[in-house]
């Protein structure tokens, strides 16, 4: 056993395995909580973890809820007992709305709880885009966030080329 | 040859090493993709499972890399060095051998977290970030105490309760601490965890003593030394709850190299379960909760058990299924 610094009382001799370690936290709140996230419940057994971009950008849009019984979600992982009797990695939501039939996957992160979440959001963006066309909110804001880039990107060229231009007088400045 | 080395060549499993392949190839030419490909081919002559979740995890790792996906572009358009290289070879090595990805990569996300994960620690599986879910759904008790005190049995990685102190609400800052007690067997690698998500163990950590709890040599502790930290809102637990007659049937990743004590429950999976069961009612606050998690047939066993046990002053509020649609928690409250 590793003994933890601090203020520790030394601690009985060990008679394994039935010895247990009561561990007591003094947490000051505010030291540890960089950005608190919220929690949303999508059912009771689907209680997922909104991050808190997420619930940034879907709280500025008016996007419709999905409904639980609307979606058919799969797993890659297999078939297996589950819980403590399995160790798999792979943590591959897919998932479908059955009214649209659109279907998105979403192994971005090594939570499957996380995916879970994040493919929720992709398929509610997804189904904006399906149902109101070229009125979609999502569909507006990327194409604006699209034509800042390239006006960002326009301006660095830009600054690039004005600083060759400034470089190349300074040098035939010297030259002379 | 030597004879070490001949030994050792009878134990590893008999993998021409990769640059052994490549002699033709320059190393220079080894992209994240190639390798990815490469080590998901050998995993799956081998059978290894996950074969191509294994590669890409081993190979992103090296890399720097979460997920296959989140390897910067320009890494992953250039080739590895020869540092990365060697590393992937010794990891794909290990997982030849049926060392679970985690323990190779030694972390784990849980939730938004990412955890150390060093042997014998046990892998937090996915059901329970949904126990953590539960417990903030239906664990109204602890939502509305102004100082809320959780027992932890059996923390492991220090996964669920480190989840459940973030996001526990905020308003209970004003009164001071938070009070958490976690029962477990292993320290070391849980406090690495707790430093990890940005706790100071030297002060807010703090051993305060060791007992027995459910040692069938020993009488059990009075849960009266629990008394000092005061009536509990909600105990949760994920403990070891595997029928000991379905040990040998797990895969060598979980068998060979996670601790035994984390998974075998005894002949009905219910040792540890019977063990909190008997000492919640005394240290819960009336109306306390208790969230476990459990076997999909525990909690058919769980309420006969505490039929034939009236004395156990609890009642089953409710079960509830994981993601595959399996019976796994249970939520009983002190009557
Ligand atoms: C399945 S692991 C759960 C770990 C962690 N809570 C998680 O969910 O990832 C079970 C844990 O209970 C501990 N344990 C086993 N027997 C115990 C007992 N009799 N009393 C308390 N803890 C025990 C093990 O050491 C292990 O850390």
């Amino acid at each position: 056993m590793v003994r933890t610094p601090g203020p520790c009382r030394p601690p009985p001799p060990m008679t394994a395995p039935s010895i247990f370690c009561l561990v007591k936290g003094r947490l000051p709140w505010k030291a540890w909580i960089p950005g608190r996230r919220e929690m949303k419940f999508l059912y009771p057994w689907t209680s997922v973890i909104l991050s808190q971009a997420a619930e940034k950008k879907n709280d500025s849009f008016d996007l419709e809820e999905l409904q639980e019984t609307d979606l058919e979600e799969q797993f890659v992982r297999g078939h297996g007992p589950g819980g403590q009797a399995t160790n798999k990695t792979s943590n591959c939501v897919v998932l479908k709305h059955i009214p649209s039939g659109i279907v998105v996957k979403c192994h971005q992160t090594r939570s499957l709880e996380i995916n879970r979440k994040k493919a929720r959001d992709i398929l509610q963006e997804k189904i904006d885009v399906f149902y109101k066309g070229q009125n979609s909110d999502i569909l507006k804001q990327r194409e604006e966030l699209e034509r800042k880039k390239q006006e960002k990107r326009k301006k660095a060229r830009e600054n690039l080329e004005r600083k060759k231009l400034l470089k190349e007088k300074q040098l035939s400045e010297e030259g002379n | 040859m030597h004879k070490t080395s001949i030994m050792l060549r009878r134990l590893l499993v008999n993998v021409t090493p990769f640059w052994v392949h490549q002699r033709g190839l320059r190393t220079r030419d080894m992209t994240p993709g190639l390798l990815v490909s490469h080590w998901q081919k050998v995993f799956q002559d081998h059978q290894i499972p996950d074969a191509q979740d294994s590669s890409e995890i081993l190979v992103s790792h090296a890399l720097g890399a979460k997920t296959f996906r989140l390897i910067p572009p320009a890494l992953s358009q250039r080739p590895v060095s020869d540092h990365q290289l060697q590393r992937i070879e010794r990891m794909g090595q290990q997982r030849l051998q049926r060392v679970p990805v985690q323990y190779i990569i030694e972390e784990w996300d849980f939730l938004d977290m990412t955890l150390l994960m060093r042997p014998p620690v046990f892998i937090p599986r996915p059901e329970t970030e949904e126990l953590v879910g539960l417990v903030l759904a239906d664990g109204h008790n602890l939502l509305s105490s102004w100082e809320p005190r959780i027992l932890e049995v059996g923390c492991g990685s220090g996964a669920v309760s480190l989840a459940l102190l973030q996001r526990l609400p905020q308003r209970s800052a004003p009164r001071g601490t938070l009070r958490v007690c976690h029962l477990s067997l292993r320290v070391s690698s849980r406090i690495e965890n707790f430093l990890n998500c940005g706790f100071n163990c030297s002060s807010d950590i703090y051993q305060v003593f060791l007992f027995c709890l459910f040692n069938p040599s020993h009488p059990p502790d009075p849960p009266e030394r629990l008394r000092p930290f005061g009536l509990i809102d909600t105990i949760v637990s994920n403990p070891p709850y595997i029928f000991t007659s379905d040990m040998s049937q797990l895969d060598p990743e979980i068998y060979r190299y996670e601790d035994h004590t984390a998974l075998d429950g005894g002949p009905d999976g219910m040792d540890v379960i019977k063990g909190i069961l008997r000492l919640a009612p005394r240290l819960l606050k009336q109306d306390g909760d208790v969230f476990l998690e459990g076997d999909p047939r525990h909690p058919e066993m769980l309420s006969q058990w505490l039929t034939r046990n009236p004395s156990v002053q609890l009642r089953l509020i409710s079960t509830v299924r994981d993601f595959c649609k399996k019976q796994r928690f249970v939520h009983l409250r002190r009557s």
